[in-house]
């Protein structure tokens, strides 16, 4: 049923049809038969009704109460930062009490309404979609044809090869600026196969102060970072290094494992070592070491390396080991790299082709 | 040829001379003679232990009359409980537990006042307990492993924060302690059952201890690495931290995403889900 | 001169007339009106996702107001004093500000925050409703298109909105994405540069995340919803099998007032429920985490929930790197490519396609506007649940460490549990889900065969005990009755046929009698329609 002026229709200049005859009409119109449609209260004033509605309204002006709660809360409540247990701790739960308080009552007041005040209802709409529409299809499928027609692609080979040569690179000309501001390549400066540690560069703690030998404890760690100007910041993200002092037994295990890798072979000093702290699976910091175990664990996706075996994973994910970095001290007896790592820092790529 | 041997000069002057001294100098009974011999091998061996008592060095501990009060106090209760898995002399016993010769009074401080000694059961790692010994008690044992031994010890007193610069704390917290230790204070897992415990019930003591002697897999962060100026900086942090109560409400742990998750499912989704339930109903 | 009368009462009627005058909107306001909704509460859970979302523009675009996505240094110099001091990026200052020196900042930031949460999750459990109904079969197929993509557009939406502050979680994150990208084979290391303007984390990726979180994706969000909801218009919404509904019709209450009323009192309980959490619940205390520093890093380091999966698949992987050589030049494709990588976009196609894939099995080329209970479709039932049991092992793993040490769970048993559970589990469950399903539609039959349980045992003069059945139906001469299974729910307890009032009535007054407004309570409708026609089962 379309909207429009069919047969059934009922008159609307009948003297003796109600609003309710009309909202039924209308809805006919719509192709929607109301066929249940009984108020709650058929009998009004009754006292249930009268206590569904004082309940409504209770809840209406419990809302409108908290609302003002939230109101006076936000301007009056003192909230600004003050170490310890305080009432300026308080402002944000007060602020959710209350308007949490609000809406919920707003909501249970409208949802009451709408289910014990509004008269019950049952509706039932056609879909009209079953039969499909042979007929405007035809039409439309003409009008469509007809339009390509005129457009005459088809029939005009050399104006639709013509357009094509115009229009595709013009699609390319959108993309150009978008892809080429963006793109940038990652070889050139090199990026992932240097890190900012070269021979000579001091290893030096988180405020930028030199590190002697003896300032790592025996089973201790240290985060290091290049004795550069910022090298402890984001600008330097992939130098972060571990610098641990092993004791003798585990130092000597590692000592001769390392002969086995040509890169680390003189790369300790002493008992001390250290390793690059980005993890070579997904590039967090690596940096949980069990002092006794000599494990050293990542805590993101819990791979874990063996310190006294070049930092090979044992556990875990991760499929590359740490890379070390070669240490020595310098003339006034300060920690520092006789180079960068011989290998890529952190998670592995494409091109990385070293072992 | 020789004069018989009882005939020579020098023996009749022997005679003599024994004469004198009262000695018989007849052949005794072969009892007489045995009796003899084993009071004078009594004798040696008495004067060889005397000597030996007074001139050896001490193998054992020292005369405890050189130890001080609260030594001794460690002593004693030393003896009572850690020695069946410390050895006599805390020089440690195989398979049971490890020498304690070097750990220091901050070692025994730390595992006592935590009630992670005396251990009771054997895990992959100690766990904190309910101490069996009062701080003092545990101090005593403390003065008594330092005097065998030596090793770290700690300042003193109970506040060691109030010298503490929090911001610069919070820096070193972050560099070298949130990594295991998690940055709302709540601990977390470390390989094959072994973990970093939270730091909610640690004190300043405690706190001090554990980053001064590296407990059990905890890295040790001795003087020099740390000093006790940013020793206390990270004290002062971590207590400011878990004395600030959270702005936002209640805190679920101050471990991150995973409480999160469980509060939007458990409290939100389960709420509107039921509310849809009032609403619609079953049609 | 005459005065024109202004009549109060008149004003109505006398704008409808100006405005019609100009729209001629009278039809289609009343269409609009009259536009029937079925009423079940499972069609609401796609509602809980659209008033989210209208509750994370709005707190967001307060959020905005004070944001600055500059990852410039500075001193943070605000009220937190723990922090004061610090070298942050000014996004992390800016955040800080907004969480403790805004009036109501952190309140509206953890508002926007807890509503991501519940978007993402209001968006699951619809698209789980829809999933297990069949509401996705033709013609909705593109609505379910949409759907889906609407949960990955809500997924990068989330990761790029908790990465802006620049915290040391986030950040984190934020470097394994960057590892991510550069798993990617021959063009990773590029895009991962592109996209950060150079080496990780660079300067620019907080402005790009930036415009992304509230321009780009907000808006193409916005243009799907819009699209979504139309469709739902234009075909109609589907509804249970059940007395009256056929196909060809909606049975349910109309748009206004009934429908609207109760959707506005939802969405302020929506609304209620987020406030509530955003003021009782802390969520993401960065001030706790503090700025990110590439050598910074928390156990218990987890991405917000939606993403947790992922980051559980990634623990899970194990340590499998494939290295080859081409050309001279050796190649790496590293471990993370798989479980971040290859995975999400198996979970994006197969969804994406599925209903095609369904239609293809079952051959089914109907048009569908009845929904199946999951019990009668139970391999598409036990698929999903086969599903659930994936993702829930991976979501599990993704908050391994936790668990371990919560528990008391050596870390590398979890990850072998979550190893061995994801090959194991699912099958499992698939079985499990499919034998339940059976076994409901066996009992469905065997009630409307038998009639229902009524308790009642009865002893006949052999002495053999029996139980009374209430028959459903006419009955044969062996008491079966021969009713049809119509896709809908089978009565089987007394109280639903109405022979029994509800228990809560012999507690407060006496069983015997009635609601006081002389309803019997019961799901059946009370008046018959008039000229109403023969009320069949309405399957076709």
């Amino acid at each position: 049923m379309s909207v429009g002026h069919h047969n059934g229709d009922v008159d609307l200049d009948d003297p003796r049809l109600t609003r309710f005859d009309l909202v039924r009409e209308g809805a006919r119109r719509d192709g929607v038969e109301i066929v249940h449609y009984a108020p709650r209260f058929p009998v009004p004033g009754s006292r249930r009704e009268k206590r569904i509605v004082r309940s409504i309204s209770l809840m209406f002006v419990i809302a409108g109460l908290a609302g003002l709660g939230f109101v006076v809360s936000y301007i009056a409540w003192p909230f600004h930062y003050k170490p310890g247990f305080n009432i300026n701790k308080w402002f944000t739960p007060m602020l959710g009490i209350t308007l949490g308080l609000t809406l919920v009552f707003l909501a249970l007041a409208m949802i009451t309404w709408g289910k014990k005040l509004l008269p019950e209802e049952i509706a039932v709409q056609d879909r009209h979609d079953q039969i499909p529409d042979h007929a405007e299809r035809r039409l439309t499928g003409a009008t469509m044809l007809n339009m390509a027609d005129e457009l005459g692609i088809a029939r005009r080979p050399l104006l639709r090869r013509a357009a094509l040569f115009g229009l595709l690179p013009v699609g390319a000309a959108a993309a150009a600026p978008l892809i080429g501001g963006l793109i940038k390549d990652p070889h050139n400066p090199d990026i992932l196969e240097h890190t900012a540690w070269g021979k000579g560069i001091r290893l030096v703690r988180d405020d930028l102060t030199p590190i002697r030998p003896e300032d790592v404890s025996v089973g201790g760690q240290m985060t290091v970072f290049p004795g550069i100007p910022g090298g402890n910041t984001n600008d330097h993200a992939d130098s972060p290094t571990l610098l641990i002092r092993l004791r003798d037994e585990d130092a000597s295990k590692l000592r001769s494992a390392a002969t086995k890798i040509p890169e680390n072979a003189d790369s300790m000093y002493g008992n001390l070592v250290a390793y690059s702290k980005i993890c070579t699976h997904a590039g967090c910091p690596a940096s949980l070491f069990e002092q006794q175990t000599n494990i050293l664990l990542c805590p993101c996706h819990q791979s874990q390396f063996d310190i006294t075996n070049n930092a090979r994973p044992i556990f875990g994910p991760a499929t590359r080991r740490l890379p070390m970095l070669p240490i020595t001290v310098d003339d006034e007896g300060f920690l520092v790299a006789k180079s960068d790592y011989q290998q890529p820092v952190g998670p592995g790529f494409w091109e990385r082709s070293s072992s | 040829m020789t004069p018989a041997a009882e005939d020579r000069p020098s023996r009749r002057r022997r005679t003599r001379l024994l004469r004198r001294l009262g000695t018989p100098t007849a052949p005794r009974s072969k009892l007489r003679r045995r009796f003899g011999s084993a009071v004078r091998m009594l004798a040696a061996l008495l004067l060889v232990g005397g000597l030996y008592a007074a001139f050896a060095p001490g193998v054992q501990a020292e005369d405890t009359s050189t130890l001080s009060g609260a030594a001794q106090q460690g002593q004693s209760l030393f003896d009572a409980t850690c020695i069946s898995c410390h050895g006599r002399n805390a020089q440690g016993v195989p398979n049971k537990g490890p020498s304690l010769i070097g750990v220091g009074s901050a070692a025994v401080e730390f595992q006592v006042t935590t009630g992670r000694m005396p251990l009771t059961q054997q895990q992959n790692q100690a766990d904190r307990r309910k101490p069996i010994y009062s701080d003092d008690q545990a101090r005593d044992i403390g003065a008594y492993i330092e005097a065998l031994g030596g090793g770290p010890q700690l300042p003193e007193g109970d506040n060691l924060h109030s010298n503490g610069e929090i911001a610069a704390g919070g820096e070193l917290f972050r560099v070298n302690c949130s990594s295991c230790h998690a940055f709302g204070m709540g601990g977390g897992a470390l390989s094959s059952g072994k973990f970093a415990p939270s730091l909610n019930d640690a004190t300043d003591r405690q706190i001090y201890a554990a980053m001064l002697t590296g407990p059990e897999n905890m890295p040790v962060f001795g003087d020099n690495q740390l000093s006790p100026q940013e020793k206390q900086d990270i004290i002062a942090y971590v207590q400011n931290q878990k004395n600030d109560q959270d702005p936002g409400g209640w805190g679920i742990g101050r471990l991150g995403p995973v409480p999160e998750a469980l509060v939007i499912f458990l409290v939100g989704l389960v709420a509107l889900v039921f509310a849809s339930l009032w609403i619609a109903g079953k049609s | 001169m005459k005065r024109r009368k202004f009549d109060l009462a008149e004003l109505p009627e006398a704008t409808a007339v100006q405005v019609d005058d100009r729209l001629q909107i009278a039809s289609p306001l009343r269409r609009m009106f009259n536009k029937v909704f079925p009423d079940h509460w499972s069609f609401l859970l796609g509602e809980i996702a659209l008033y989210s979302f209208i509750v994370l523009l709005l707190s967001g675009t307060f959020l905005a107001l004070f944001y600055d996505p500059s990852m410039q240094e500075t001193k943070y110099d605000g009220s937190f004093t723990p922090l004061r001091g610090i070298e942050v990026s000014q996004a992390y200052r800016s955040s800080l500000d907004l969480s403790f020196d805004v009036r109501g900042g952190l309140f509206l930031r953890q508002m926007h925050h807890w509503a991501a949460l519940l978007f993402v999750a209001a968006i699951v459990v619809h698209m789980f409703r829809t999933f297990f109904t069949g509401a996705f079969r033709k013609p909705r197929e593109l609505n379910w298109i949409i759907g889906v993509l609407l949960f990955w557009l809500a997924f990068l939406e989330g990761f790029a909105g908790y990465s802006l502050p620049d915290d040391a979680l986030s950040g984190t994150g934020l470097r394994i994405a960057s590892a991510i990208v550069l798993s990617i084979p021959i063009v990773g290391s590029w895009v991962a540069t592109s996209l950060f303007g150079g080496e990780f984390p660079g300067h620019v990726i907080l402005d790009r995340f930036y415009i992304l979180h509230v321009f780009l994706i907000p808006g193409i969000i916005l243009a799907l919803i819009v699209v979504h909801l139309a469709l739902l218009v234009k075909q109609k919404h589907t509804q249970w099998p059940g007395p009256g509904r056929t196909n060809s019709n909606v049975v349910g209450i109309r748009m206004f007032p009934a429908f609207s009323v109760k959707a506005g009192g939802f969405f302020m309980l929506v609304f209620g429920v987020i406030a509530l959490l955003a003021g009782l619940f802390q969520i993401n205390p960065i001030w706790l985490f503090g700025p990110y520093k590439a050598a910074v890093v928390s156990a218990a380091s987890q991405p917000d929930w939606y993403v947790m999966f992922l980051d559980g698949s990634t623990r899970l992987m194990p340590a499998w790197e494939l290295r080859f050589h081409l050309f001279g030049h050796g190649y790496t494709l590293p471990p993370v490519f798989w479980p971040t990588v290859v995975l999400p976009g198996i979970l994006t196609m197969l969804p994406l396609f599925y209903p095609f894939i369904e239609a293809r099995f079952t051959k089914d080329k109907a048009v569908h506007h009845l929904l199946q209970r999951p019990r009668d479709v139970p391999f598409r039932t036990a698929l999903g649940c086969m599903a659930i049991t994936f993702y829930l092992v991976l979501f599990i793993s993704g908050g391994n460490d936790v668990i371990a040490d919560k528990l008391k769970i050596s870390l590398n048993a979890m990850t072998w549990a979550g190893r061995i559970g994801l090959l194991v589990l699912p099958p499992l469950a698939y079985y499990v889900a499919q034998r339940i399903a059976l076994g409901l539609q066996q009992h469905d039959r065997e009630v409307l065969a038998h009639g229902v349980e009524t308790g009642i045992i009865r002893r006949d003069p052999d002495g053999r005990f029996y139980e009374v059945h209430q028959p459903l139906g006419p009955v044969d001469d062996h008491g079966h009755s021969e009713l049809e299974y119509a896709g809908w729910v089978v009565p089987k307890k007394m109280n639903r046929i109405g022979a029994l009032l509800p228990t809560l009535r012999g507690f407060f007054y006496p069983v015997e009698s009635r609601t006081p407004d002389g309803h019997v309570p019961s799901d059946a409708p009370i008046s018959p329609a008039p000229q109403h026609q023969e009320i069949g089962s309405g399957r076709s």
